[in-house]
């Protein structure tokens, strides 16, 4: 779980440093942990009954 | 006569960019204040602040894009899912909702407000920047005050939320209902 975390702080350290691709790279890497664990958090069946 | 933002737009940014890292520094505080530990959803929603963070911190340190400011839209959206998730996860009657309510909404209900103001933000902002004086793409520029504030702002909260995520669960996935820092005696 600290996994996105870590990337969006390298996309942030590399923006700011003034490396614009290798941000855009870092997010893009953010973006895809983040729909791995939404996969793995948000697949179960909710508690709602119609 | 058309308006537009012109040289404020580093300004909008830098603003925009200080209010997702005061949203992302209040929710640690209530965390470690209220001994509240953020679920994965939670954590989920953090994350996607932070990404939008990341199109804001683009604008700020490039000039505005519109690749930047759809990393803004889609960080939105992201952060967005998560959050509705949560909502309707809690939304049956009778159920008592995670975590204490701040002004009368659970945290997750008011990130699904602040994804929307953000995605809204978003929208207004693009049909006001020109983008026609920000340097090339690649081309870097010095924030102002206010834009640095903004960054140190946002990298320190970062920071503290790898650290803050690391600490409660180690480096796999977090229970569902958190009650203690995994690394923690």
């Amino acid at each position: 779980m600290m996994l996105p975390f870590v990337t969006v702080l390298l996309s942030a350290w590399f923006a700011w440093r003034g490396h614009r691709c290798a941000s855009i790279g870092a997010w893009w890497l953010t973006l895809a942990t983040f729909i791995a664990w939404c996969f793995y958090h948000m697949t179960d069946p909710m508690n709602l009954s119609l | 006569m058309k308006i537009t933002l012109g040289r404020t737009a580093p300004c909008v940014n830098s603003l925009a960019l200080l209010g997702v890292s005061g949203i992302l520094w209040f929710a640690f505080a209530w965390q470690l204040l209220l001994h509240e530990l953020p679920c994965p959803l939670c954590l989920l929603q953090r994350a996607g602040f932070a990404m939008v963070g990341i199109g804001l911190l683009l604008n700020i340190r490039f000039g505005s894009r519109p690749l930047h400011y759809g990393i803004v839209v889609v960080s939105a959206l992201a952060g967005m899912v998560s959050a509705a998730r949560q909502v309707l996860l809690h939304i049956a009657p009778g159920d008592p909702g995670f975590g204490s309510p701040f002004l009368g909404l659970h945290f997750y209900t008011w990130a699904l407000v602040a994804f929307f103001a953000l995605l809204l933000w978003s929208g207004l902002v693009l049909m006001l920047d020109d983008m026609g004086s920000a340097p090339a793409a690649g081309g870097k520029r010095a924030p102002g005050w206010l834009g640095k504030l903004a960054t140190v702002a946002f990298l320190s909260i970062l920071l503290i939320n790898v650290l803050s995520t690391t600490v409660e669960c180690g480096f796999g996935p977090c229970p569902d209902n958190p009650t203690g820092y995994q690394w923690l005696p």
